[in-house]
């Protein structure tokens, strides 16, 4: 198939690993999937001390639920993005590894304290539900297949990080005071997850044209404002100052670009930012030290061994 | 031998077993299916899988989703104020769905 077919031919859940599709197509579809399969990742490891330090049982159930989960979306990922053919799971386990793998801006920045927790758990979920929900309409099938099940799961790790968000705004007004504080530490990064305006985004165009993507970065920005602005402001958070935020007529919102640091945002797109390569080498140190565990899995299964449990 | 054959109605959607045939090969298999299981009902693809190859794991041998209560696991069990998102509320309708229809079997 050239070019012209799968633009002709894109549609929703259009080509299968049973066509044969241009390099063009491949690479685009495994850029924008490795992407997505190493930010699962990343946001799992920002996520996991605090599994450790969850104020209460319940809340270290559902949050080692979560970070569970969002491993297992990564995996699903790195299948769909393996089977174009570009690249093998191990090589963009290694490329992650190493600094070379790109993932979300947001889960470049460290998270230290618990009323941090609702920022990603509950509006950059929220974002990136927003986002899933329109790649169930991908061309690439596999990666649509995958979003059914990550979506799936997904509503449980919103409405959590939301519930937290509301204990947190009916707490102590100290508890009010530092998780409006960490809101406006986060917000400009929460905006910019849906990357750069779309004049200035490198590979939108393209991967619109051949169906990889349902909706334009703006356009997306956009409906994400018009949910969340109206939720943060019920649990009694205020909406910074900067970046402004313009309200339409109709009551839906448009960010000023410009008020946000879009230099600092593609440092961090580069993998130069420190506090960013601190998650990475934090990551790579984790999974050197369980290097044994995957050893002994591995040698089990050579030898043929136990009956297989499901997922408890 | 005993070959599986699962069915995709349209592309993109899921391909979900439908039956099986007798076939001496894959070849043989394969217009077999195509014959007895793509006729009658719309269909865009057909899998066929030697029965052989296939390795099940069923209620007798494992508690699916285990035995202790994962209530916190469920959208359904957080109480938020003001209207979700529609794809949360999508999310946590579906949740609901398959929490009931596991609680029936």
């Amino acid at each position: 198939m050239n070019l012209e077919t799968v633009r002709a031919r894109a549609g929703p859940r259009a080509f299968s690993p049973a066509d044969d599709l241009p390099e063009e197509y491949r690479e685009a579809a495994t850029r924008m999937i490795e992407f997505h399969a190493n930010s699962e990742i990343m946001g799992a490891y920002l996520e996991r001390p605090f599994i450790r330090q969850a104020p209460s049982i319940d809340r270290k159930l559902a949050y080692s639920a979560k970070v569970q989960d969002e491993i297992g979306h990564g995996q699903l990922l790195y299948r769909a993005a393996e089977s174009l053919g570009v690249k093998s799971r191990e090589e963009m386990l290694e490329d992650l590894a190493n600094g070379d793998g790109k993932f979300l801006n947001c889960f470049h920045y460290p998270m230290e304290s618990w009323v941090e927790t609702p920022m990603i758990a509950f509006f950059v979920d929220g974002a990136a539900m927003r986002r899933q929900a329109t790649l169930r309409r991908t061309s690439w099938e596999p990666y649509a297949h995958a979003m059914d099940k990550v979506c799936f799961e997904e509503g449980f790790h919103v409405k959590h990080g939301e519930d937290i968000l509301r204990e947190l705004m009916t707490g102590s007004r100290k508890e009010r005071r530092l998780t409006q504080e960490a809101f406006e530490t986060w917000w400009p990064r929460i905006i910019q997850f849906f990357g750069p305006t779309d004049d200035r985004s490198t590979h939108h165009d393209f991967a619109v044209s051949v169906g990889l993507k349902q909706r334009s970065n703006d356009e997306l920005r956009n409906a994400f404002l018009d949910q969340y602005i109206p939720k943060a402001r019920n649990y009694g958070l205020e909406i910074p100052d900067e970046p402004r935020i313009r309200e339409r007529e109709d009551g839906t919102y448009e960010v000023e670009e410009g008020d946000l640091d879009w230099d600092e945002f593609f440092t961090v797109a580069k993998n130069e930012y420190e506090p960013g390569r601190e998650q990475i080498r934090g990551r790579r140190t984790a999974q050197e030290a369980v290097q044994w565990v995957r050893e002994a899995i591995e040698r089990d299964g050579a030898a043929g061994s136990h009956a297989p449990r499901a997922a408890d | 031998m005993i070959w599986e054959v699962f069915r995709q109605e349209r592309p993109g959607e899921y391909h979900a077993h439908c039956g099986n045939v007798h076939a001496p090969d894959r070849e043989l298999a394969r217009q077999f299916a195509a014959i007895q299981h793509g006729r009658r009902k719309p269909t865009n693809s057909l899998w066929v899988v030697p029965r052989d190859e296939i390795g099940e794991i069923d209620a007798e041998d494992v508690a699916f989703g285990g035995t202790t209560d994962k209530s916190y696991r469920w959208a359904t069990t957080y109480s938020t104020a003001g209207a979700d998102a529609s794809e949360v509320a999508e999310s946590e309708d579906d949740q609901a769905d398959a929490e009931q229809r596991r609680g029936e079997s």
